[in-house]
């Protein structure tokens, strides 16, 4: 009998519940699309952190500029500093060693490559290395993690062997010579003995200097170049905090407990910071800043959306007060016949709640689907790209669809219960 | 054997009226009474603190051996459940409810809800044809007859009845007051306001109030 109670209220009495319904249906539609552009922004945002790869680039300090020709590097080889492979470890030991997602060393060498018959530079890298950390455990890391997008034809060379990767401009000038499966032949001049026989294990495109220049493990290139356990430049990829005023002062000038919070942020800056506490003489740079100011505005825009997300929703529970105050006076006389012939308040107070919770349950998966159009609408001239429906949300949704039902509710449905029946049935 | 209604020198006082000052009489089960007197005189507030849909301010108002004033909010839903039938001068059916839904709804309240006994109610008031009926497609006269099964169903020990046929055309008031006459035929104890004469006369005798007081109770002439 009680579902029938509501069910009939609701097939034959469906005007004030239209009005309270729609408070709801709105609501709930703009919640849903404003926290479905908020999880497609947080998304993004992880993505492109992610796919960012390389944030931070470490140099000797005061290196000299490089001097680079197409692709070449014609610096004397033994100018300027190097820094020291067997530091690197440590870069997993500073406060925010969570953080450091990869690191990648680099050596540039020119050599004379038999295949090209003349100068060519050698980049040598890793591609997935495993890095003693002092603490005893160990790290992977390479180009695999600071340079995602780097894509490569065919497989990356091992570490540990005689194998390279050539770029794409360069093998393109060489279909013949060069290609996947042949042997190549470097050594450092064409007059040097130290001959070392290349397997090209693949052909990478990066978009920058890379193509025309042959990536090879970092021990081969150190051998070639008479540089042991020495390399040039250092790419960090760290998950970082965006910027904001406070990142930007300088550690000298804070405070201890100014500091403390300084250095306890994953800001670029204190990053860098700890950096170079661990690998002393280095220059640390951010790169890709642009990447960055995108990331605060995202971020400033996720900031906005949960604030409108939560106004929705108070609108929503104020109209729904509203609304369900007016339906509750309306249907004042229907209450006190209900009381009159044996209802309790607990029983009337049950019924109207139950009516409250299918509107929100029908209010709040209507609100769903629409939320998710405009989700789709707002994702498409946000980001030019639809932002797709997230049927996580929906329970979600339809939680935050009863809490409005039954905040806005409660005040109105309480006065309900608690009409006197007396006064009303005597119709005056 | 006790009267089923006895009330002592009972006293309702709203903000500055005095709706009802020292009313006391009994009551017999099986009586039908007709309660008169001039608007405003507490016809509607006896009924009302004697079917415990209010509060007396002093006095008592005893039902079936249950003080109403003593009853609590719960203890009161729980006696107008099982002991009181009440019909309205306005009718009060539940609008989005048929008239069958509405005689189940005091079912509902009471205990549970048997379909049969509510459809039997309806034809008891003459209603068979009637049943899926929503109360604005039923005339005055049959909504107060939905009123009527509604207020029968659960077996009341009182039935109160407020102008039952202050709302309704001469042939519906006929109909009603032709169901009144059965039911009190039949046992029912009936407690009935009214303004008319005629109908006071119906009962078995009358009680008259002025100004919250009893003006003069005296024996209906049977008919
Ligand atoms: N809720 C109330 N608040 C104030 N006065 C009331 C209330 N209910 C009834 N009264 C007053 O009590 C008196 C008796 O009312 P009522 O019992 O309805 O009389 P009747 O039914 O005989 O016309 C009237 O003067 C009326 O105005
Ligand atoms: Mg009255």
């Amino acid at each position: 009998m009680f579902a029938r109670i509501v069910g009939q209220s609701f097939a034959r009495n469906p005007r004030r519940k239209l009005l309270t319904m729609a408070a709801l249906v709105l609501g709930i539609t703009v919640a849903t699309a404003t926290l479905t552009v908020a999880l497609e922004v947080g998304d993004r945002m992880a993505r492109e952190f992610r796919s960012l790869g390389a944030n931070l680039l470490v140099t000797p300090e005061s290196d000299t500029l490089p001097l680079e020709i197409g692709g070449v590097d014609y610096r004397p080889v033994d100018e300027g500093a190097y820094l020291q492979e067997a530091d690197l470890g440590k870069l997993k030991t500073i406060f925010w060693r969570h953080n450091i997602l990869g690191f990648t060393p680099f050596l540039d060498v020119p050599a004379y490559v038999s295949a090209t018959g003349g100068a060519t530079t050698l980049i040598g890298t890793w591609y997935d290395h495993e890095v003693a950390v002092p603490d005893g455990t160990t790290f992977k890391t390479g180009v695999s993690a600071t340079h995602p997008w780097w894509k490569i034809q065919g497989r990356w060379f091992s570490d540990a062997a005689n194998e390279c990767v050539v770029g794409a401009s360069l093998a393109a000038k060489y279909p013949g010579a060069i290609a996947i499966g042949k042997t190549i032949y470097v050594a450092q001049t064409e007059k040097s003995s130290d001959i070392r026989p290349l397997v090209v294990t693949g052909i990478v495109s990066t978009g920058d200097a890379e193509d025309n220049a042959i990536l090879v493990p970092l021990s081969v290139a150190q051998g070639i170049s008479n540089h042991p356990g020495q390399f040039r430049q250092l790419f960090v990829s760290a998950l970082t905090k965006p910027a904001d005023a406070f990142a930007e002062r300088d550690p000298k000038s804070l405070t201890p407990t100014e500091y403390d919070r300084w250095f306890c942020s994953p800001y670029i800056s204190s990053i860098s910071y700890q950096i170079k506490q661990v690998i002393p003489g280095v220059d640390v740079r951010a790169i890709r800043r642009v990447a960055e100011t995108e990331g605060r505005i995202l971020s400033r825009v996720s900031t906005l959306l949960w604030i409108v997300t939560l106004a929705a929703l108070i609108a929503a529970g104020l109209a729904v007060a509203a609304t369900s105050a007016a339906a509750v006076l309306e249907r004042r006389v229907e209450i006190g016949v209900m009381k009159a012939i044996g209802a309790t308040n607990t029983s009337v107070t049950a019924l109207f709640l139950t009516e409250h919770l299918t509107l929100a349950l029908i209010g709040g998966a209507i609100g769903f689907f629409l939320g998710a159009g405009l989700a789709r609408f707002l994702g498409a001239s946000v980001f030019g790209t639809p932002a797709s429906p997230r049927f996580i949300l929906l329970p979600v949704v339809l939680g935050l669809a009863i809490l409005v039902a039954l905040i806005g509710g409660l005040i109105p449905l309480r006065r309900a219960a608690r009409f006197d029946p007396a006064p009303i049935l005597r119709g005056e | 054997m006790a009267p089923l209604v006895q009330i002592e020198n009972l006293r309702k006082e709203f903000a500055n009226v005095r709706a009802l000052d020292g009313v006391s009489f009994v009551v017999q089960a099986g009586e039908w009474i007709a309660i008169m007197g001039p608007s405003g005189s507490g016809k509607t507030t006896l009924i009302n603190i004697l079917g415990g849909l209010d509060t007396p301010t002093s006095g008592r108002a005893i039902v079936d051996g249950t003080d109403v004033a003593r009853l609590d909010e719960n203890g009161l839903a729980r006696f107008r459940a099982e002991k009181i039938g009440f019909v309205f001068q306005q009718f009060h059916l539940v609008p989005y409810l048929t008239a069958l839904e509405n005689v189940m709804l005091a079912q509902y309240f009471h205990s549970t809800t048997d379909e049969g006994e509510a459809r039997e109610a309806l034809g008891r008031v003459g209603l068979t044809d009637r049943v899926e009926h929503l109360p604005g497609q039923l005339s005055g006269g049959e909504q107060q007859r939905v009123a009527v099964a509604r207020a029968l169903i659960n077996h009341p020990k009182l039935i109160l009845a407020d102008e039952p046929t202050g709302n309704l055309d001469e042939a519906n008031e006929g109909i009603v007051l032709k169901l009144l006459r059965e039911l009190h035929a039949e046992g029912h104890t009936i407690l009935m306001v009214t303004h008319a004469a005629s109908i006071g006369q119906l009962a078995d005798r009358r009680i008259d109030l002025a100004h919250g007081r009893l003006a003069t109770e005296h024996a209906a002439r049977r008919v």
